[in-house]
């Protein structure tokens, strides 16, 4: 599940296929100093490339276009290229911190650029919260191969032994000598080659030394947030640019316009035309694009266009066919493929003295990012110039060549703040629109969905149903365990090529719609069947939303442990930290992982003690638990999350008083912007919880706009207590994994204030009220 | 012909009476710190000041800017204490609702110079922020009340640092 593991980029499956390249490793590169321009240059090669040129060459002359990943400049500016995008999480900061700390440099000095589509970064996906965990090595290896040569040059400039010196705000120190970085780059010369083998042997500081990594900065992009200077894709302009609005067809699939009236839209000041989109990938069929001087007449015309369409096949289907369809997928036994299978689940049912399932729904779920979709294109020099936000050129930019029929290098995409990702922006297919637009009337193009429009193309988090089930022995303990999940899954729509196969070679799985159920509770006997629901599939393009799998998965696991522990009669925390010993496949490993499931533990039992477990509450109030390790196993983030709920017993009405968290994410690199991802994520768990979802009808999302989609205000927001275990482990994600346990959390917490269990999301006060009245 | 003053301007347009006041600010006048969210008045992206009153400007025909004082994020010019209370509390995550924000919050101090919690909530509840930035919103807004010198000038790293 590793973003830059071969065999998953290796793997093709059917269906729609993605045609981007495997990435170049890192592993696999040279790494290059040298001066050009009075810069001095740190870039990554492929091997092959720096045998025939010496460093300095190949930087001077890009010849090759090697990847520049921070220059200093001879005013000592020192800009780092962050291959990641800006959208909301501030990442720049983050791995520019990874880069100063190592060189030793002051953080006055830095910059960061966001980069610029180009294959020689290769693959390039802001997404998964993998960025720190992925970029962390690399990095900091960069910026100690910086520092070594450095310190080279400045010992030779000052006459003393490269031994005795060390960095410090951007000087090379020895005793009472120093020299400043930037005048080491006017005097110095600078030509080094460090292969991959002498990259890993460089020495990186040891945690007690850091100057910058752990400390809090300033973001670099949040003033510019604060005054109206940020530019996101819609804010830019082109020369000589119209405006595009689409009027997108009755169904994803299959649309064919048969005919288009713009009688009406004649009428409208401003109004140039329409354009049938035709698209060579087929990715969107049957869309109009609607052309105007400006984007309110944009807005008009496509308002009265008369379009006469041949739907898709699959126009009617509604939320509760494709629940319909989940509940049958969870109940056959050999559906779907198989994930986790460790022992003999099939004895150990039929062994035991009882057991117990649980069926858990969960529903369409939409992104409703801030900044509605857009992207501005234009054909200049031989080039398709894409200008919008985007979280990964690589899975963006073969898509707009395909569409318009060109190679891969012919496309640009330029990236620029995101007015929120969550996913929506990780498949950027609102390109294509654009592009194609722009390629059939010959100008560039500005192509914004109205908020209706971006709706209807939305990529949501499909509905999904899972089934679990617990064998218990006499003793009561959980000696099997079950899991069957089922969804819409986005990777098979969006990039195949990331299908690892299953377990029992019987075909691919999508890891974003999986990871979470393989849980690291010790249960001898486990399996897990993860199931793709076709009747999603065909209706909608899934999507990959903050947090993706664990978002829903976790809700189904982490209730289900609860609802063992209520029918054994034992505390539930107590239940979980018996299955928490850290033994067998949950001991964990060097170095993301080390000490596996007992950071769990630990995590737990913190928030056992912040969280007043078993303390006195008021009438109607109750506290749940529930726990999370993040998006993936590969890549644990360990929390513990607490919810304090009032249910009015009258209305139903849940109430989420506070929640109290507590992570154990290794080294955080930058705390602040660390607690403002816990923060936004745990109120999206709440959101998410209760007052987000939609359902599909007819084909379509049901919501379309703020009035029938309602995100959380700040007159719903709880309190919030958050604690991060201090560690010095290898650093992990943290963009979602806040999301994930909140909602079981309070499902729980609605259990203990008010004996209803709810197995379903969002949870309203009318679930509520069935539960009281069935019950 | 609509004419108002745009930031201490007086500035003239020549756009359908209907066109919403939004898309002449934005691209008429290329003040892109206006941003556009819902267009329905339903999540603040687009709060402009009018007369100092705060209005979604997505939802308001640029008839009704005729003869008005109309202010933007940008009409601040960085000088607003909300605006440097924002900094120190690291508010923004992805941004784009902040201009919004700002300018809501903004009409809330101007009223009441030391705002409750519930009033600020009450307040700030008309602005949606999908990255769900509110602890830091509510955050901010208590610090600028409490430095509510307006006029002070505040340190800009984007200055310096062309970020
Ligand atoms: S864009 Fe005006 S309120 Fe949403
Ligand atoms: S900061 Fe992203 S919407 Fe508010």
């Amino acid at each position: 599940m590793k973003l830059l593991n071969k065999s998953l980029l290796n793997n093709t499956s059917k269906g729609i296929d993605n045609d981007f390249e495997e990435a170049p490793q890192l592993s696999r590169r040279k790494f290059l100093i040298g001066a050009a321009k009075s810069s001095l240059i740190m870039a990554f090669a492929p091997l092959a490339m720096s045998l025939t040129a010496s460093a300095s060459q190949i930087i001077s002359d890009r010849a090759f276009s090697p990847s520049v990943w921070f220059e200093i400049k001879n005013t000592g500016e020192i800009t780092v290229h962050v291959a990641r995008c800006e959208m909301g999480q501030h990442v720049g900061t983050a791995l520019a911190q990874i880069v100063a700390e190592e060189l030793g440099a002051n953080w006055d000095d830095i910059r960061v650029e966001h980069a610029s589509s180009d294959p020689k970064w290769g693959f390039v996906m802001t997404g998964g919260s993998w960025s720190v965990f992925q970029m962390y090595k690399p990095l900091s290896q960069a910026g100690a191969a910086g520092r070594l040569t450095l310190i080279d040059a400045g010992a030779k400039i000052l006459g003393v032994s490269a031994h005795s010196c060390d960095v410090k705000d951007s000087k090379v120190i020895s005793g009472n000598k120093s020299i400043t970085f930037s005048e080491i780059i006017n005097k110095g010369k600078f030509d080094r080659t460090f292969t991959p083998e002498e990259m890993a042997k460089l020495s990186i500081k040891s945690p007690d030394k850091r100057h910058t990594i752990g400390f809090d900065r300033l973001a670099l992009d949040v003033p510019p947030k604060t005054n109206g200077k940020a530019v996101y894709g819609i804010d830019v302009e082109l020369k000589g640019m119209v405006y595009a609005r689409p009027v997108i067809p009755p169904t994803r699939y299959g649309s064919k316009v048969l005919g288009v009236d713009d009688s009406k839209a004649k009428n409208i000041k401003g109004y140039l035309g329409y354009e049938i989109l035709k698209d060579q990938s087929n990715w969107i069929e049957g869309w109009v694009s609607v052309i105007a001087d400006t984007y309110q007449s944009a807005i008009k015309a496509a308002d009265v266009l008369k379009i006469s369409y041949q739907a898709g096949s699959s126009a009617n289907i509604n939320e509760q066919d494709i629940i319909d369809e989940g509940i049958k997928l969870v109940n056959q036994k050999e559906s779907g493929v198989l994930f986790v299978n460790d022992g003999d689940v099939d004895k150990a049912f039929k062994v035991a003295a009882s057991s117990m399932s649980a069926t858990y729904i969960t529903h369409t779920a939409m992104h409703f990012q801030m900044e509605p979709l857009n992207a501005t294109a234009e054909f200049k020099d031989g080039i398709w110039h894409v200008h919008c936000g985007n979280q990964s050129h690589s899975l963006t930019q073969p898509a707009v060549a395909k569409a318009l029929g060109v190679k891969v290098e012919e496309v640009m995409i330029h990236q620029y703040y995101l007015g929120g990702g969550f996913g929506r922006r990780a498949y950027g297919d609102y390109a294509i629109p654009a592009a194609l637009t722009a390629k059939q009337i010959g100008k560039p193009v500005k192509f914004i969905f109205t908020r209706v429009d971006d709706s209807k193309f939305d990529q949501a988090r499909s509905a999904s149903v899972q089934k679990v089930s617990g064998a218990l022995n006499k003793n009561n303990e959980l000696i099997g365990y079950q899991h069957y999940v089922s969804a819409g899954w986005p990777t098979l729509a969006m990039a195949p090529g990331f299908m690892p196969k299953a377990l029992d070679g019987k075909g691919n799985f999508d890891p974003f719609s999986t990871s979470g159920s393989d849980h690291w509770y010790s249960i001898a006997n486990n399996r897990v069947r993860t199931i793709n629901n076709q009747v999603a599939q065909k209706a909608f393009n899934p999507g990959w939303l903050r947090s993706v799998g664990p978002g829903w998965i976790s809700f189904g696991a982490e209730s289900f442990i609860d609802e063992v522990a209520n029918e054994i009669n034992i505390d539930p925390i107590d239940l979980r930290l018996s299955l928490l010993d850290g033994k067998g496949k949950n001991k964990g490993h060097h170095p993301q992982s080390v000490n596996g499931a007992k950071r769990l533990k630990t995590v737990l039992e913190h928030c056992r003690k912040t969280a007043n477990w078993g303390g006195k509450l008021s009438k109607n109030e109750g506290i749940g638990i529930a726990t999370s390790f993040g998006q993936e196993r590969e890549m644990p983030t360990w929390i513990a999350c607490a919810a304090h709920v009032k249910v009015d017993p009258r209305s139903g009405e849940v109430k989420v008083k506070k929640i109290t968290m507590t992570l154990d994410c290794g080294t955080v690199v930058h705390p602040d912007s660390a607690r403002a991802q816990i923060e936004g994520s745990i109120l999206w768990g709440v959101s998410l919880a209760l007052f987000e979802g939609t359902e599909i009808k007819n084909s379509n999302y049901a919501a379309t706009n703020f009035h029938n989609y309602t995100p959380l205000r700040m007159n719903d927001m709880p309190e919030m207590e958050i604690n991060f275990i201090d560690s010095k482990e290898f650093p992990v994600g943290l963009g979602e994994p806040g999301v994930i346990a909140v909602a079981p959390a309070i499902a729980n917490a609605i259990f203990n204030a008010s004996g209803v269990r709810l197995r379903e999301l969002p949870m309203k006060a009318e679930h509520v009220r069935e539960q009281k009245a069935k019950a | 012909m609509i004419e108002f003053n745009l930031n201490g301007k007086v500035v003239r347009s020549n756009a359908f009476d209907d066109t919403p006041l939004l898309w002449v600010i934005r691209d008429e006048f290329g003040l892109k710190g206006t941003k556009f969210g819902c267009g329905i008045a339903m999540c603040g992206a687009c709060t402009v000041h009018i007369d100092n009153d705060a209005v979604r400007s997505c939802s308001l025909p640029l008839a009704m800017a005729n003869g008005k004082e109309v202010k933007t994020i940008e009409g601040f010019e960085n000088k607003h204490p909300l605006q440097k209370a924002w900094v120190k509390e690291q508010v923004p995550q992805c941004g784009y609702c902040q201009s919004g924000q700002i300018m809501q919050a903004a009409t809330l101090l101007d009223k009441n110079t030391n705002p409750s919690d519930d009033e600020i909530s009450a307040h700030m509840s008309a602005n949606i922020c999908r990255c769900m930035a509110y602890p830091r919103i509510k955050k901010a807004i208590k610090e600028a009340a409490k430095q509510s010198t307006l006029g002070v000038n505040i340190f800009d790293p984007s200055i310096s640092k062309d970020a």
